[in-house]
C-alpha cells in the first residue's frame, strides 16, 4: 500500500508542477478568470474520472482492498463555512497544498512559509476540533454510566 | 537542460491527473487528498501516533514527483521570488502574509474535509455532494477575493 501511495502522489505531484499550478502567477490570472487553462484541467479530470469511477462503482469493483467504495458525503455546515477559509487563503496564496509542497521542492523559499502555516491550520484545526467534541464525549460518557448503573441496580 | 516544456498543456494533465485518482482508487481503494496527507506527516515528524501512514507515503510521494520536474527543468533552485505578489510586497511582509494565507487554507480544508485536490478533483471525481458543495464555496469565495484584492490594489494585483 505504501508503495501505490507513493506512485499515486509521485504522479500527481509530477503533473501539478508539469502544468505550473505550483506558480502563482498561474493561480492569480485563473482566479481574476483571466484564462481558463486550470478550470480546462479540472473538469478534464473530473470528465475523464467521474463516468469511469460511476461504472465501476456500478460493477461492484473489487480493489486489494475491498469492494470499491467512493465516500460519497452528504454536504454538512462545516463543508461551506471551511470552504470559506480555504477560498480565502487560496486567493491570497495563490497555492494550495500540493502546488505549496510543489513549490518548496523546487527551490522557493517562500513556499516554505505557506507550507509552514499549512501545517499549522491544520494543527490548530484538529484541536479546535478535538476541544469541541470533549464535552461531548464526557456528556455520552456520563449518561451511558448513569444507564449502566440504572440496569445494575 | 531543459527536458520537459515550460507548461505541459491542460488537455494532456487534466486526463492523467483523472486516471490517476481512478488508478489510486481502483487498485487501493483510497481517496487522494493532500489535506490529510500533510495532518498525517506532521504526525509522524513529531513522532505522534500515525493513523493512516500510506498518507505520509502519498506526502512523499507529490514532493518526488514534483522534485522530479523541477529537475527535468535544470532546477532546483533557491529562490525568494513569488509571482506577481512578490514584486509588489516586500519580503518582510510577505512571510506573515503567506503564512497567514497558508494557516487559513490548512485550517479551512481540514474544517471542510478535503482542499482543491482531497474535494476538487477526487470529490468532485467521486460525485460526492460535500464536495461539490466545498469546491463551489472555494471556488466562488477564492474568485470573490482574488477580484476584491484586484480592485483594493487599483489593478496592481
Amino acid at each position: 500500500m505504501n508503495r501505490i501511495s507513493f506512485l499515486a502522489g509521485a504522479a500527481f505531484g509530477f503533473l501539478v508542477a508539469a502544468a505550473r499550478l505550483n506558480d502563482y502567477n498561474v493561480i492569480h490570472d485563473m482566479l481574476l478568470l483571466r484564462e481558463p487553462d486550470v478550470f480546462l484541467m479540472m473538469a478534464s479530470a473530473i470528465g475523464v474520472a467521474a463516468p469511469t469511477l460511476a461504472y465501476m462503482n456500478r460493477k461492484h469493483w473489487r480493489t486489494l482492498d475491498g469492494e470499491l467504495n467512493l465516500r460519497r458525503q452528504p454536504v454538512s455546515r462545516k463543508n461551506i463555512t471551511g470552504a470559506a477559509v480555504f477560498g480565502a487563503g487560496w486567493a491570497v496564496a495563490g497555492s494550495c497544498p500540493v502546488p505549496a509542497l510543489a513549490m518548496t521542492v523546487g527551490g522557493s523559499v517562500l513556499g516554505l512559509f505557506v507550507m509552514a502555516g499549512l501545517f499549522t491550520g491544520i494543527v490548530l484545526r484538529d484541536a479546535v476540533e478535538a476541544r469541541s467534541i470533549q464535552p461531548l464525549l464526557r456528556r455520552f460518557r456520563a449518561s451511558s454510566e448513569t444507564e449502566a448503573a440504572g440496569v445494575q441496580g | 537542460m531543459h527536458i520537459l516544456p515550460d507548461r505541459v498543456p491542460w488537455y494532456i494533465v487534466g486526463p492523467l491527473m483523472g486516471l490517476t485518482v481512478v488508478a489510486f482508487f481502483a487498485i487501493a481503494n483510497k481517496p487522494m487528498g493532500a489535506t490529510t496527507a500533510y495532518a498525517e506527516t506532521f504526525q509522524f515528524a513529531a513522532r505522534r501516533k500515525v493513523k493512516e501512514f500510506w498518507r505520509v507515503w502519498l506526502f512523499v510521494g507529490m514532493a518526488a514527483g514534483a522534485l522530479l520536474v523541477s529537475v527535468l527543468r535544470g532546477g532546483p533552485s533557491l529562490t525568494m521570488s513569488y509571482g506577481l505578489l512578490g514584486t509588489l510586497v516586500p519580503v518582510g511582509l510577505l512571510i506573515p502574509i503567506l503564512f497567514g494565507a497558508g494557516l487559513a487554507m490548512g485550517f479551512g480544508a481540514r474544517w471542510s474535509g478535503g482542499c482543491t485536490s482531497g474535494h476538487g478533483i477526487r470529490g468532485m471525481s467521486a460525485l460526492s455532494p460535500a464536495s461539490i458543495a466545498a469546491t463551489m464555496t472555494f471556488m466562488a469565495v477564492a474568485v470573490s477575493f482574488t477580484f476584491f484584492l484586484h480592485i483594493v490594489t487599483g489593478g496592481s494585483l
